[in-house]
């Protein structure tokens, strides 16, 4: 039901927007970019661990279990069973295991940045960063795309299912049932993008105009202290390594 | 405050068959209303009413593209030569879908956002919005993630997002149309504030009762030109055989008739639901119940306020949620869960979403089953796609029809589905008086062919119209 949808009520994220972003780049440069050993390794559980930490943070407590319990196990399996293994047996659970293994962490900090930031707390940062609106406003709407697809999505496949188009069965097929779903889905994404773009207008958004905020973005203690440690990683991951 | 002088506007868009053509929006139309006033615009659909609306705040000729003559000045700005964020602080507008109408994820973020468009200092926006949250009482609205917020809720924070920046003018298209009663009577209570305060209200809506105490002025639109205008003591003197001759909803509320088909005689014949029992995984939301019964080959409405469980209802019965306890009897025997989808079809508020192919007549030959030959599903939906006035449009893409074609297309897929009940959800939200006989016209029709129709509606006129009996969630 809340596919990276914002849902912060109540408690306010600690991190400025800008240390997310940064944290998003860094954490998937050492993610992908890392082996399963030595001070690779090391790297890779503390990236793991920074999703963790800021999901009990905004009292996202199934989630954070949920992401512990498998983010735990892709890194056993990362240090102990791809090593292990040998000929095929290594080849099917690399192959099986590797591409979710790279991805995980990354993904789970994206989830959190969704859920955390607000559109206007982005947008300020953006402002603050001198990126220009016309990157900084199509980027921010993503905030609301993601949770929208997802609303409309849920729809489509139930009047799928009301139909009895299926993977098998009558009117079945995987091809038929992308088709089926695509056109609908991107007809009204069209439309409620469209809707949402006229809405938009009407209450002065104006790319290029200046604008003020209510909302207090500032870069804290905890935001300079995860830069400093970002960096670290990048200094190791560019030049050390 | 606003005036109109002989403004004619044309859309730019393709028709159906993919030719380029002009759609009237309005034609040679002059209005002038006052600073204070509150004009309601009403007419059938494509009458031009919203058409006025966005000449107002500049959508039309900025957003939506067209030819525009004649002159239209708003607060003494020229809407021609001046851009969408020039009238923007002048006018507030709220839109129909509460979907697509916010920029924000979070409410408060939401109801700052037009002033911080305007460079208002953030001191000043905070007032401004403590002041709005303590009028439209939305103090539990605050801070809240705007997807977490039910129709009604969304539909306050869209007005309130709109009186933070205090406009002069508020223009609303279509504002009542997904909300329930309840819903309803928030958005009068807003709009009488706004009246109180001296705003130059201009509303245009279908739903006319809760608007008549309030209007100054209605105004009736007919092929984008004024047809007639009524001041208020017009208005409180009209009867109801003066709406219904002008093709209007009713000015007054109409009560709901009671449940009738009630009683305690078993009808060996109907849809009867026992113990039905659904919960949503972390959510209140769910229904509860021991027996209901709906009468086979009868229209049915369901009513109830929000929340009551109307749509998990429906859902339960068409077989969407598996793991909902409870059981459904119709034609002497057990429908379990797996087979429901043979059993209920359902046309859903946004049609959208149920069309999947790339004809009209494809589209309803994917209901019928695939063992009958192809020949016979082509000779069955022409059938009905003629009782259904589509034959004509039976190559055209479901997509590029209107709003009311979408609708009966779907119906035609539940018809030839062979689904002895066709659950409708919602299907009037929006619709004018037209528009909404032609879909009590086509209840009748499929009464006649024998099938159970059930109704989820808040509209008490339809249900006046049509259902033989009522059924209330609560």
């Amino acid at each position: 039901m809340k596919f990276f949808q914002y849902g912060n009520e109540g408690y306010k994220s600690i991190l400025d927007p800008r240390t997310k972003l940064l944290l998003l780049i860094v954490i998937n440069v050492v993610i992908i970019g890392t082996g399963f050993t030595g001070t690779d390794y090391v790297l890779r559980v503390i990236c793991a661990v920074i999703p963790f930490v800021l999901f009990l943070m905004i009292r996202r407590f199934r989630t954070a279990l949920l992401y512990a319990l498998v983010c735990g196990f892709m890194l056993l399996a990362e240090r102990f069973l791809f090593p292990s293994t040998h000929g095929v047996l290594n080849l099917i659970i690399v192959i099986t295991l590797g591409p979710f293994s790279r991805i995980l962490v990354g993904y789970a900090f994206a989830y959190y940045m969704m859920c955390s930031t607000t559109v206007s707390e982005f947008v300020t940062a953006m402002k603050r960063m001198r990126v220009p609106d016309a990157i900084s406003i199509p980027l921010s709407v993503m905030f609301r795309f993601f949770p929208t697809l997802a609303e409309e999505n849920r729809a489509i496949r139930d009047a799928m299912r009301l139909r009895g188009i299926r993977l098998t069965g009558k009117n079945g097929g995987l091809l038929r049932q992308i088709e089926y779903e695509v056109v609908p889905l991107m007809m009204s994404t069209l439309r409620i993008g469209d809707e949402l773009s006229a809405a938009s207008l009407t209450k002065g958004l104006n790319a290029g105009r200046p604008r003020t905020h209510i909302c207090h973005v500032k870069m804290e203690i905890w935001d300079w202290a995860l830069v400093l440690l970002s960096l670290g990683f990048l200094f190791y991951m560019l030049v050390l390594r | 405050m606003i005036k109109l002088q002989n403004v004619s506007f044309h859309y730019k868009n393709t028709d159906a068959f993919g030719k380029q053509q002009r759609t009237r929006g309005v034609d040679e139309l002059s209005l002038i209303i006052q600073k204070g006033e509150f004009v309601v615009l009403a007419g059938d659909s494509g009458c031009g009413k919203t058409t006025v609306t966005r000449l107002i705040n500049g959508l039309v000729p900025h957003y939506y593209e067209g030819e525009l003559t004649g002159s239209a000045t708003v607060c003494g700005l020229d809407v021609a030569s001046s851009g969408i964020g020039d009238l923007s602080p002048h006018v507030g507008s709220v839109f129909q879908n509460p979907r697509s109408q916010f920029f924000n994820v979070d409410t408060t973020s939401e109801l700052a956002f037009a002033s911080e468009n305007l460079c208002v200092e953030p001191k000043e926006i905070h007032r401004s919005i403590r002041r709005v949250a303590e009028e439209m009482k939305l103090e539990n609205l605050m801070d809240r993630s705007i997807f977490a917020l039910s129709g009604g809720e969304k539909q306050k924070i869209a007005c309130a997002s709109v009186a933070v920046a205090e406009p002069e003018i508020m223009v609303l298209d279509e504002p009542s149309s997904n909300l329930d009663e309840a819903g309803v009577e928030e958005l009068r209570r807003v709009l009488a504030l706004w009246k109180n305060k001296g705003r130059t209200i201009v509303v245009a809506e279908h739903r006319l009762y809760y608007l008549a105490d309030l209007a100054d002025r209605l105004i009736l639109l007919k092929d984008g030109r004024i047809a007639e205008a009524f001041d208020a003591s017009a208005v409180a003197a009209m009867t109801e055989a003066d709406t219904a001759s002008r093709g209007l909803r009713a000015l007054r509320k109409v009560p709901l008739t009671e449940p009738g088909q009630q009683s305690g005689r078993p009808d060996e014949d109907a849809l009867i639901c026992r113990d039905f029992d659904f919960h949503y995984k972390h959510s209140e939301n769910g229904i509860y119940f021991a027996e209901k019964q709906f009468r086979r080959g009868a229209v049915t409405a369901i009513v109830g306020h929000n929340g009551a469980g109307k749509s998990t209802f429906a859902r339960v019965l068409c077989g969407l949620e598996k793991r909902a306890k409870g059981t459904v009897q119709f034609d002497g025997r057990d429908w379990p869960v797996k087979k429901r989808p043979a059993l209920c079809y359902m046309i859903m508020q946004d049609v959208n979403h149920q069309l999947f192919t790339d004809s009209v007549l494809e589209e309803v030959m994917l209901s019928m089953p695939v063992t009958i030959p192809e020949a016979h599903r082509r000779e069955q939906a022409l059938t009905v796609l003629d009782k259904l006035d589509l034959l004509p449009l039976k190559d055209i893409h479901p997509m590029a029809l209107s709003g009311g074609q979408k609708q009966r297309v779907a119906i035609a897929s539940g018809v030839v589905s062979e689904n002895p009940i066709l659950l409708f959800d919602e299907p009037t939200s929006g619709l004018d008086l037209k528009h909404m006989r032609q879909v009590a016209d086509l209840f009748r029709l499929l009464k006649e062919e024998g099938r159970t129709v059930l109704v989820i509606t808040h509209d008490t006129e339809l249900v006046h119209e049509i259902a033989d009996g009522v059924v209330s969630f609560s």
